[in-house]
């Protein structure tokens, strides 16, 4: 129905370009102002009108019909102004024309140029430019070495004829970037110029070689810009657009008539195949065997039809376009040939194609054609874009990952990140309506950001997510931010712990009912690969569950093997859990252990771990208060200022987690080792044994990871100093949080303090000492206690009264 | 002849067409090319605009509903009201066009256009937007108009149409340049129009005809807007609009010979929302409704505080009645029903105050919230209620969904417009598994209570839609399923039944409901000094105390404020609202 789709007519011999695109429909009532119009008007094949009422063919529906616009394209520019295609102007070159079948005849080589109807677009300009185009284009990037090769077009052609391939892709670009002047011709008049190109591809396969038979087609694709889909408006129609958007809907595959062959019913005569042009054919109203000449004696043989494939798709707007308030729009695609099952419902695609109005009528059965216009994009292109803006894996199948961004919104991006203090206003602009909590929110930013995953050659590899646990009072807002952060991560899944159980987090076996085949299906975890899985009351999961996690959080796989399924699924995601201490409120007379209550095993695959108390601080309170006042009573004042929105920080955050791979610079190298044995040897005391966070390989890990995150914050590719300082500030902040307190303290010093076997000390004693060692921060004599309690039940220690002795 | 030569009423786009001519430049000497329109206004919606609201044309025009569309012709003037549930798209129309030797034509504003399209020779192609349209959800019956004119109304308008169409002639030989263009149409009116005495079972049969409706009280609308910026209708907005009406049932599409190929590609309205059920309109005007809008002859009064106090304690001993004569309850209760979103800053939507009545039993449920319910309908547009089963959580669909098969969005129950009001009733929750749908619906719930958003499903992915709904919700303790802002034992102490308010004091209450809640707000910076002591202090004694308990106080102030007709908060407010939390405390030990 397409023209660029169905040139049919070419098999017969070196065709003119007006055969694809003007060839007049023999049409067996054209009336008298038809004719009048010029033979041109057929190019929009004309209103369904003219359809002859004999043949209500159910190819009616699919019809491509008028479009007015190009009437309308006439109104604008009066015929007399232009240098109108004398062609189309004298009414004696269509009664010339031998109405029948499109023999083509020589019409190219007539004196008069032949000009794209209404337009003053010449045929063999168009034709030339093409084929300059093929012929010479050469890609700039392979310019240098092979300046006499043959040009990047002319070698696909040659491809295709090896691979008997059927369609040359070009990409837009190439051709403006070749001829402006031809790009714009075929946005604007993209039916007859793709008509032309297609012509042209056929003279030079003949050239090369007679015998190929094939149509080898034209499609075009990467336009220099793209509509959305809510802004295709009237004046689009019949102009090449592209689109991007999620395919909702794909019916079958209609098979779509391309040559029919007709039957004499009366003397059997078979005619030659007569050719649809453009969603019509003509029924030979009677016989034409000399002898027979019946007259409405043909009917359709059916099996010796040519047939081809035809789907039609149903593209909505992406989530993202569609105003606040309002529904998606839709668009019909009409897919055809190798394009069919190009896609499947949900998938995110960009197309490119003609956008075309088909007339509505009233029933199948009627010719009357009413004032409603259904519009279609009748499809030239398509391709899958690139579905995950999280994607990192720089192999991966997907076609190229940079279409998210265009050029502007990098250099924007890169503007951002080079202002001085973007990495506290990153800070900032991360759920500004939750207050303090600013070192909080520094590691998550560090999350969104992530390290860079390491495979070596050995097959090792070391993840570059980072996990973090949150474990807090109730109603200090960790929730929220764990809902903000979902937000924010382009892909993520967020749990409640309660809720999950271990196979719902990883993965589990199913059988199929119909088939009763064991099926693998995708828990959470696995599901949110490349993204950040949010547990929400990690406390309350269940041990069972949780223990699945420790695979996950440090290989990154799920492993399964049950029920004749073994497998090891990728689950390269970053855990942010939040938790509730034991008891649901922090108790401050027991240990961070005790409080946080998880197994140490699990604990040390966090990278980061902050206890978000209560405190009762008036500062606090009042910030709390005034914020909550003015969010009831002044609007302007919420309005906080020198913030990053949520959509520019997505894309900031995509775009350096996509393209910005830092490395470790050597100073930074050398800073990490000397922080790393300090802290070491600082977690190394006697007793500490049991249940004490201490710095563990694990933690330089978390430390490069860290750095290389913050590296990232500013687009940077080195690793430097200032990171590895931030990072292991970082650390500590979330370490001091809750790795030192009150009591853990007292009992390093008493561990210190006593030696085995040594005399017994009493515990005031004990406490002036420990005043003395912890300047700064109050010691209380009921963390002594609570020390010395602990120590005891552990047996390191006997308590007898007032004084306290090593065993 | 005195009058317009045209009747807006009764043959709108014959006045269309007018402008339209006068627009071209038709018997002028330069023509102007319709494209030059590009689909926008020439001039007609002004001389509708000044039809309605100048000369008060506005109450004349019928209003569609089931009852009406018995007798209301084919192309004339109608105004409908509902609350817009879909958006179906664009669509493209012939907007203009030209036959060989004739003038130009215009189809906007219509369906079809009234002269066969035989082989236009130049046309314009122009949009318009598709809007489905139902009655808001809900809707008391007060808020819709009554058409006790109708028949009146019918007769003497259609006797008033033949005589403008007699009129009609009269300009016609004045101009006969417009004799070629006018007669199909009054030809044509006068075949619509049936023969004086057979009128009445003409009427019927012609009605029957066209329009066989399932559902009596549900008349749905397919809205076709012309002229006006997307972001002007939003879904879910209550509007009223007043354009032409068009049901053709040839229009129809003859289902059983199109195979999925046409259905896919007219599987917008024509398919699924066949025309003889439901009807077009064609919109000239549109506006959005407020509550005011719905009020009827009420006289628009300003809202002085002593005439505001006046009402205030009158609706305040009504719902004290009620409530059984709980006045506690009925205080919150008063601020509950005049809550509204006033702002929203990221996921917090602040001026909600949802209500959540505990110690209520299935026996005094079926007293008291029947009675809270009559009452709602009395005062709010629309009110909604929602038995919380274990049955109706696990099968009801409370989110809109897409259903792409026939690209319609699928109402849910939760589509509400702005300023709805739902009663959740949770006394009859037994203990049960909920299966994935009870466990949406009741994220859903969930949601709307604490963002005042629906999440709509589109199968692939979800949109988050703002709502503003009022809740209440009856619980025997404390409801988890739905937690609400405010938590109030009930407590009643009598079961005598309130007396029938009567029509005037009901009219002042609606009044004062819908006046109330739009009043601006504001606080003194030493108000606001004293309510953050206050906060900070608060939080000090008591560490529980977080953001959403600030939240809800000063929430409540506002409200109080409010409800007495002032604009400012001041102390004695807010030492109302902390009295008011101190009594709620008691309650709840």
């Amino acid at each position: 129905m397409a023209s660029d789709s169905s040139p049919a007519n070419f098999n017969s011999g070196p065709s003119s370009p007006d055969d694809s695109f003007s060839s007049p429909i023999p049409d067996t009532s054209s009336p008298a102002h038809r004719r009048r119009r010029g033979r041109r008007q057929a190019t929009t094949p004309s209103a369904a009108a003219v359809t002859p009422p004999s043949n209500p063919s159910r190819f009616a529906n699919s019809a491509s019909t008028p479009t007015p616009s190009r009437s309308t394209r006439r109104g604008r520019r009066p015929a007399t102004t232009s240098p109108t295609p004398p062609a189309a102007a004298t009414p004696s070159s269509t009664d010339d024309f031998p109405p029948p079948s499109s023999d083509g005849g020589d019409d190219m080589e007539e004196a008069t140029p032949t000009f794209v109807w209404g337009t003053n677009i010449s045929v063999q300009d168009v034709k030339n430019a093409i084929q300059m185009f093929i012929k010479h284009f050469r890609d700039p990037q392979e310019l240098s070495n092979d300046i006499y090769g043959e040009g990047k077009y002319t070698r696909m052609i040659h491809r295709v004829l090896e691979v008997e391939g059927e369609w040359i892709d070009v990409d837009a670009h190439d051709v403006f970037n070749y001829d402006s002047d031809l790009y714009n011709k075929m946005m604007r008049y993209p039916l007859e110029v793709l008509a032309i190109f297609d012509i042209v591809l056929m003279d030079i396969v003949s050239l090369i070689n007679p015998l190929f038979d094939k149509h080898v087609q034209v499609r075009i694709h990467n336009l220099k810009s793209s509509t959305s889909m809510r802004n295709l408006n009237p004046s689009d129609i019949e102009k090449m657009v592209s689109l991007k958007g999620m395919i909702i809907r794909c019916s079958s595959i209609i098979p779509e008539i391309r040559e029919a062959v007709f039957r004499c019913i009366v003397c059997g005569y078979h005619s030659d195949p007569v050719v649809v042009d453009r969603g019509r054919m003509t029924e030979p109203t009677s016989c034409l065997k000399q002898e027979c000449m019946t007259k409405n004696s043909m009917t359709l043989v059916h099996n010796r039809c040519r047939f081809a494939d035809k789907q039609v798709v149903r593209l909505q707007e992406t989530p993202d376009e569609i105003p606040e308030g309002g529904t998606p729009h839709t668009v019909s695609l009409l897919m055809h040939d190798k394009l069919v099952d190009a896609g499947k419902p949900g998938d995110r695609v960009e197309v490119t194609g003609i956008y075309r109005a088909m007339s509505v009528r009233l029933g199948p059965t009627q010719r009357t054609v009413k004032s409603l216009f259904k519009a279609c994009l009748l499809l030239a292109f398509a391709r899958m874009t690139a579905e995950d803006p999280m994607e990192t894996d720089k192999g991966s199948q997907r076609i190229d990952d940079d279409v998210q961004f265009d050029e502007d919104k990098v250099d924007k991006l890169k503007e951002l990140s080079k202002q001085p203090d973007i990495y506290e206003k990153l800070t900032r602009s991360l759920a500004p309506n939750i207050w303090e909590l600013d070192d909080v929110k520094r590691g998550l930013l560090c999350q969104l950001f992530g390290g860079n995953a390491l495979k070596l050659p050995s097959d090792a590899s070391f993840r570059g997510d980072i996990n973090i646990l949150l474990v807090g009072d109730p109603g200090t807002s960790k929730s929220q931010l764990l809902q903000y952060i979902h937000k924010l991560a382009p892909r993520g899944i967020y749990t409640s712990g309660r809720g999950s159980s271990a196979v719902g987090l990883t993965a589990y076996v199913a059988k199929d009912p119909e088939t009763g085949e064991t099926v693998l299906e995708s828990g959470a975890l696995v599901l949110s690969d490349r993204g950040i899985c949010c547990i929400d009351e990690f406390d309350k999961m269940s041990d069972n569950a949780r223990s699945m996690l420790h695979e996950v959080m440090e290989q990154q796989t799920v492993s399964i093997a049950k029920a004749g399924i073994i497998a090891s699924l990728n689950a390269r995601t970053s855990v942010l859990a939040c938790a509730n201490p034991s008891g649901s409120r922090y108790n401050p007379r027991l240990s961070v252990i005790d409080n946080i209550h998880l197994p140490p095993t699990l604990l040390s695959r966090f990278d980061l771990i902050y206890l978000i108390l209560d405190k009762a601080d008036e500062q606090t309170d009042r910030r709390l208060a005034k914020h909550i006042v003015s969010l009831h009573f002044e609007d302007t004042e919420i309005a906080e200022h020198d913030v990053i929105d949520l959509a520019t920080l997505t894309s900031y955050v995509s775009y350096a987690r996509k393209n910005i791979n830092p490395k470790l610079s050597d100073e930074a190298a050398e800073e990490l080792t000397r922080g790393y044995v300090e802290m070491r040897k600082r977690g190394n005391f006697p007793g500490s044994s049991k249940k004490v966070i201490t710095a563990t390989p694990r933690q330089i890990e978390s430390l490069i990871r860290l750095s290389e995150a913050l590296a990232r914050t500013r687009f940077s590719e080195w690793v430097e100093m200032r990171d590895v300082t931030e990072a292991f500030r970082l650390l500590e902040v979330a370490m001091q949080q809750s790795a030192t307190d009150h009591s853990t303290a007292a009992r390093n010093i008493i561990m210190d303090k006593l030696q085995l076997g040594g005399p017994s000390i009493r515990l005031l004693e004990l406490l002036d000492e420990l005043k003395k060692q912890s300047s700064g921060s109050e010691i209380h004599l009921h963390d002594l206690r609570t020390a010395v309690a602990t120590l005891a039940s552990e047996g390191f220690v006997a308590l007898h009264g007032d004084s306290v002795k090593r065993i | 002849m005195g009058g317009p030569p045209y009747d807006c009423m009764s043959n709108p786009l014959g006045a269309v067409r007018l402008t339209f001519e006068k627009a071209i430049g038709l018997g002028s000497e330069t023509l102007t090319h319709p494209s030059a329109f590009d689909g926008k206004d020439w001039g007609a919606l002004e001389l509708f605009r000044h039809f309605l609201f100048q000369e008060s044309g506005l109450s004349q025009v019928p209003i569609l509903n089931p009852k009406t569309l018995r007798w209301v012709q084919h192309n004339c003037l109608v105004r409908y009201r509902g609350m817009i549930q879909d958006m179906l798209g664009n669509e493209f129309y012939v907007g203009a066009y030209r036959e060989e030797g004739c003038s130009w034509r215009t189809n906007k504003f219509t369906d079809v256009s009234q002269y066969a399209m035989e082989s236009p020779s130049d046309t314009c192609i122009w949009e318009r937007r598709l809007l489905y349209c139902v009655p808001v959800p809900g809707q008391s019956s007060w808020t819709v108009l009554s058409c006790d004119m109708d028949p009146k109304w019918s007769s003497q308008s259609r006797e008033k149409r033949r005589r403008m169409n007699d009129e009609d002639e009269v300009p016609m030989d004045l101009a006969p340049e417009d004799e070629v263009k006018r007669s199909p149409i009054t030809k044509k009116m006068r075949e619509n129009e049936p023969p004086a005495s057979s009128e009445p079972m003409d009427l019927k049969t012609a009605s029957m005809s066209t329009i066989q409706f399932v559902d009596k009280d549900n008349l749905p609308c397919l809205v076709k807007i012309y002229d006006s910026p997307e972001s002007d209708l939003k879904l879910n907005d209550v509007f009223e609009f007043i354009g032409v009406l068009t049901f053709y049932s040839e229009l129809a599409v003859e289902k059983d010979e199109n195979d999925e190929l046409s259905n896919i590609l007219y599987d917008d309205a024509r398919v699924h929302l066949p025309p003889n059920k439901v009807p077009r309109l064609h919109c000239l005007v549109h506006r959005k409704l407020a509550v005011h809008d719905f009020l009827l002859g009420s006289p628009i009064m300003e809202p002085k505080p002593h005439l505001v106090k006046e009402i205030r304690e009158a609706l305040f001993r009504h719902l004290t009645v009620v409530l059984g004569n709980d006045g506690v309850a009925a205080h919150f209760m008063l601020l509950h029903l005049l809550s509204k979103v006033h702002t929203r800053v990221d996921d917090v939507a602040v001026g909600k105050l949802s209500l959540n009545l505990t110690g209520l039993s299935k026996e005094s449920v079926s007293v008291f919230g029947t009675r809270l319910s009559q009452a709602f309908k009395n005062l709010l547009p629309f009110t909604n209620c929602m038995p919380l089963t274990l049955e109706y959580l696990n099968t009801a669909s409370l989110a809109p969904k897409k259903d792409y098969q026939t690209n319609r969005l699928i109402p849910g129950v939760l589509q509400l417009p702005e300023g709805s009001h739902l009663m959740v009733d949770e006394t009859q929750l037994e203990s049960g598994s909920l299966n994935s749908i009870g466990i949406d619906n009741v994220k859903l719930l969930k949601n709307l209570i604490e963002f005042q958003k629906v999440e709509y499903d589109f199968q692939y992915y979800k949109v988050e839609m703002a709502a503003d709904v009022q809740l209440l919700i009856f619980s025997e303790g404390k409801s988890n399923i739905v937690p609400a802002d405010l938590i109030v034992p009930f407590q009643p102490s009598s079961l005598e039944s309130s007396e029938i308010p009567v029509g005037e004091a009901l009219e002042a209450w609606r009044w004062y409901l819908a006046t109330v809640r739009s009043l601006p707000h504001s606080i003194g910076s030493e108000m606001q000094k004293v309510v953050e002591d206050d906060l900070v202090a608060a939080r000090q004694a008591d560490r529980s105390l977080g953001s959403r308990d600030f939240s809800r106080w000063l929430t409540m102030a506002r409200l109080i404020s409010s409800s007495l007709g002032e604009t400012s908060l001041t102390l004695e407010h807010w030492q109302m609202v902390k009295e008011m939390e101190r009594l709620r405390k008691e309650r709840l030990k």
